[in-house]
C-alpha cells in the first residue's frame, strides 16, 4: 500500500492507482471531462488538474499515478481558479445555443460551469462553425459544439474496435473527422450508438431522438 | 568569460564528408575508450559526474536519463537524437550537424553502449533535408570503418511541426502517427518509442559526450557554474551586426554575447530561449546565461529601440497558436484567447479587464497545459507585463481611462 496526504488527511492507496481513483475511493469529487473509466485516459481537457506539493505545475489527476508521500490538494484556490479558467475558455468558444440544444440539461459542460460558478465568459474567442452533418441514418453530428474530449474517438476504437473517428488538422482547427474529413455515412459506421452515449455535449445525437424532451435534474447557470 | 570551443571544436576544422579528417582529431577515441576501458555503468557514472544537462531546453541531467533507461527492464531500447530544432531563432544544431556529423554518431554509439541499445534514430527537422545526404554519408563511413558494431542509426525526417520536437510527440511521429503529446509519467526512459525504454537527447547534448569520456567528468565539471556545467552554443539573431553561432562558457553575461560578440546597439529587449523563452529588458543585460537564470535552447533574439513590444508579444503568441497540437484545452483555446486580447492591445483598444484575463489565462496555461508548449507560451506575455506595464496601460482604450 502507498500512503499519501489527500487534502490534509493521510490515506492509503494501491500501487498504480491514479490520483483521481484515490480521490473517488475517498469520497472526493474531482470534476472530469475527457476522462471516462471505461476508456484509456488521454489527459486532454485538464479539468481534473490538482495540486501536488513540490510539483512545478498542477498535474492531471486522471492519469497521474499516486506516489509515496505525495501531498495532494484537490480543491485549493489555485486549482479552482485554473479549472474555472479552463471552463471559461470552453464556454467562450462554444456556440451560444444552449436554449435550443438537444443535450439540454444533460450537458456536462453546463453542469461543470454551474458547479464551478462560471457564468458568461469575460472575453470572446473565435468559434468553429461547421455545417451540421446529418447524412448518416443513425447519427447527427454537430461539430460546432464539439469540445475535443476525444471520447467518441476512443469509444469507437477501444470498445467497438472500429476506429471510425480520428483527429485531423491542428491547434484551434483540430477536428474529429471520418476518413479524409468526409461526412459520416452508413458505409463506415453501423448503428452501435456507442459514441453518442459518450459525448458530453450536444455534438452527437441519435437521429430519432433529436428534439425529444430530455429528463434530468435542472441546472442553474450562475452569471 | 571567454569563448570556449568544446562543442564546436571540430566545426570548420574537419571535412564533414571525410571520416579520416575526423579520426585525425581524436575521432572515435572516446568510443574505443568507453568500450575497452569502461563498463556501461562506468560510462553513465562519468556522464552523471560531469553534470551535463540537456541542451534542448529543459535541462534534464543527461546521466540520470541514461541511468533510468539502462535500469529499465527489457532488451529492446532506443537512442534518439532530437535534431528537430524548431525553436524560434535557433540554428545551432543545423550548424553543428553540417560541420561535425561524426561527433554525433560517435556520441550515439557511446549512448547505445551505455544503455544497451542497438537502434538509434536521428529525427531531422524537415527543412534540413539538405543535410540528409551528408548525415547518411557519415553514418555509412562510420559503419564501414567498423565503429558502429551492430548499432543501426536511421534518419527520420521530421513532420514539419514545432510540437514534434517535444519528445513524446516526436516518438509518435517516428511511429508513423500524428505528432501529439503523450502524458507523463510514464517517462521515455522507461516507456518511450514503441513503449520501450528510450533516451532522447538534443544534438548539442550528445556532442559533449565524446569530450567528456575522453577528458573525464572532472575536467567538464570545472567549467561553468554551480548547476550549469560546460559551455552553451547560442544562436543570436535580430537587431545585431554579427548574427550567428557562438559558444560561451556557462554563466557568461548576456551582455558579452549581445554587445561584445554580436555587436548590438540600442537594445530594447532580448528574448532568451526563443519564443518559449524569457523576455529581458535592457536593464537586465548583465544576467548570466545559465540554467539557474535564463537559457532555454540558447536562441537569443535581440530587439532594438525601434521595435514595438506588444507587437513582438502578439506575433509570438500567433506562432504558438499556429504550432499548438490541439490536444489539450488550455493551450488550444488559451493561445486563441490571448491572440484576440493581444490584438486589441496592438490596436490600442484594450481594457483593464483584458489585462486581468491575460494574467488569469497565462497562469492557467502555465499550470495546466499538457506539455511545455502550452506551459511556456505565455512567457512573453508574463514577462512584458512585468517589465513594460506602462506600454500595456498606454494601449487601454481612451474611453476606458477615467
Ligand atoms: C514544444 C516543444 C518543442 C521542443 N522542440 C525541441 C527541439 O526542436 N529540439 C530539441 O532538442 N528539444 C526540443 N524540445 C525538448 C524535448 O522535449 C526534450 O526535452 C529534449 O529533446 C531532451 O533532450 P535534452 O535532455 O538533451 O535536452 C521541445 C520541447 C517542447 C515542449
Ligand atoms: S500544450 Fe499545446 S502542444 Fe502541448 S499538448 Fe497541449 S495543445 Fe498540444
Ligand atoms: S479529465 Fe483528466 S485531463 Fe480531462
Amino acid at each position: 500500500m502507498i500512503t499519501v496526504q489527500l487534502n490534509g488527511s493521510e490515506v492509503q492507496g494501491r500501487p498504480g492507482m491514479t490520483i483521481l481513483e484515490l480521490a473517488q475511493e475517498n469520497g472526493i469529487d474531482i470534476p472530469t471531462l475527457c476522462y471516462r473509466s471505461e476508456l484509456n485516459p488521454i489527459g486532454a481537457c485538464r479539468i481534473c488538474s490538482v495540486e501536488v506539493e513540490g510539483a512545478r505545475t498542477l498535474v492531471a489527476s486522471c492519469h497521474t499515478p499516486i506516489a509515496p508521500g505525495m501531498a495532494i490538494h484537490t480543491h485549493s484556490p489555485k486549482v479552482l481558479q485554473a479549472r474555472k479558467s479552463i471552463v471559461e475558455l470552453l464556454l467562450a468558444s462554444h456556440p451560444d445555443a444552449c436554449l435550443v440544444c438537444d443535450k439540454a440539461n444533460l450537458c456536462e459542460l453546463r453542469k461543470l460551469a454551474a458547479d464551478l460558478g462560471v457564468g458568461l465568459p469575460r472575453f470572446r474567442i473565435r468559434k468553429r462553425y461547421y455545417p451540421l452533418e446529418d447524412v448518416s441514418p443513425y447519427i447527427v453530428r454537430d461539430l460546432t459544439k464539439c469540445i475535443l474530449c476525444q471520447r467518441c474517438v476512443r469509444a469507437c476504437r477501444e470498445i467497438k474496435k472500429q476506429d471510425v473517428f480520428a483527429i485531423a488538422y491542428r491547434g484551434f482547427d483540430s477536428k474529429v473527422v471520418v476518413d479524409q474529413d468526409q461526412p459520416l455515412d452508413k458505409e463506415v459506421c453501423r448503428d452501435c450508438d456507442v459514441c453518442i452515449s459518450f459525448c458530453p455535449v450536444g455534438a452527437l445525437t441519435k437521429r430519432e431522438e433529436a428534439l425529444v424532451p430530455k429528463k434530468g435534474i435542472p441546472l442553474i447557470m450562475k452569471g | 568569460m571567454p569563448e570556449k570551443r568544446i562543442v564546436l571544436k571540430n566545426c570548420g576544422v574537419i571535412d564533414p564528408r571525410d571520416i579520416n579528417t575526423y579520426l585525425g582529431q581524436d575521432g572515435f577515441k572516446a568510443l574505443a575508450k568507453a568500450r575497452t576501458e569502461l563498463t556501461p555503468e562506468q560510462v553513465i557514472a562519468e556522464i552523471k559526474g560531469s553534470g551535463l544537462r540537456g541542451r534542448g531546453g529543459a535541462g534534464f541531467p543527461a546521466g540520470l536519463k541514461w541511468e533510468l533507461a539502462r535500469n529499465a527492464p527489457g532488451t529492446e531500447k532506443y537512442v534518439i537524437c532530437n535534431a528537430d530544432e524548431g525553436e524560434v531563432g535557433t540554428f545551432k544544431d543545423r550548424y553543428i550537424l553540417g560541420r561535425d556529423p561524426f561527433s554525433l554518431i560517435e556520441a550515439m554509439a557511446i549512448a547505445g553502449y551505455a544503455i544497451g541499445s542497438q537502434t538509434g534514430y536521428i529525427y531531422l527537422r524537415a527543412e534540413y533535408y539538405y543535410l540528409l545526404n551528408l548525415l547518411q554519408n557519415a553514418i555509412a563511413q562510420a559503419q564501414e570503418g567498423g565503429f558502429l558494431k551492430g548499432l543501426v542509426i536511421e534518419i527520420c525526417e521530421g513532420a514539419g511541426f514545432y510540437v514534434c520536437g517535444e519528445e513524446t510527440a516526436l516518438m509518435d511521429s517516428i511511429e508513423g502517427r500524428r505528432g501529439e503529446v503523450r502524458f507523463r509519467p510514464p517517462f521515455p526512459p522507461t516507456q518511450g518509442l514503441w513503449g520501450k525504454p528510450t533516451i532522447i537527447n538534443n544534438v548539442e547534448t550528445l556532442i559533449n559526450i565524446p569530450q567528456i569520456i575522453l577528458n573525464g567528468a572532472e575536467w567538464f565539471n570545472h567549467i561553468g557554474t554551480e548547476r550549469s556545467k560546460g559551455t552553451k552554443v547560442f544562436s543570436i539573431s535580430g537587431d545585431v551586426e554579427r548574427p550567428g553561432v557562438y559558444e560561451l562558457v556557462m554563466g557568461s553575461p548576456l551582455r558579452e554575447l549581445v554587445e561584445e560578440l554580436a555587436l548590438a546597439r540600442d537594445v530594447k529587449l532580448v528574448q532568451v530561449g526563443g519564443a518559449a523563452g524569457r523576455v529581458l529588458p535592457y536593464q537586465e543585460i548583465d544576467t548570466p546565461l545559465a540554467f539557474e537564470t535564463v537559457l532555454g535552447a540558447g536562441a537569443v533574439i535581440v530587439f532594438n529601440e525601434s521595435r514595438d513590444v506588444i507587437d513582438i508579444v502578439f506575433r509570438t503568441m500567433e506562432f504558438f497558436a499556429e504550432e499548438c497540437c490541439g490536444k489539450c484545452t488550455p493551450c488550444r483555446l488559451g493561445t486563441e484567447a490571448m491572440i484576440e486580447i493581444l490584438a486589441k492591445f496592438v490596436q490600442g483598444s484594450g481594457s483593464k479587464e483584458d489585462l486581468t484575463v491575460l494574467e488569469d489565462t497565462a497562469r492557467m496555461m502555465q499550470l495546466t497545459s499538457l506539455c511545455g508548449l502550452g506551459q511556456t507560451a505565455p512567457n512573453a506575455v508574463v514577462d512584458t507585463l512585468q517589465y513594460f506595464p506602462d506600454l500595456y496601460q498606454a494601449r487601454i482604450s481612451k474611453s476606458e481611462v477615467p
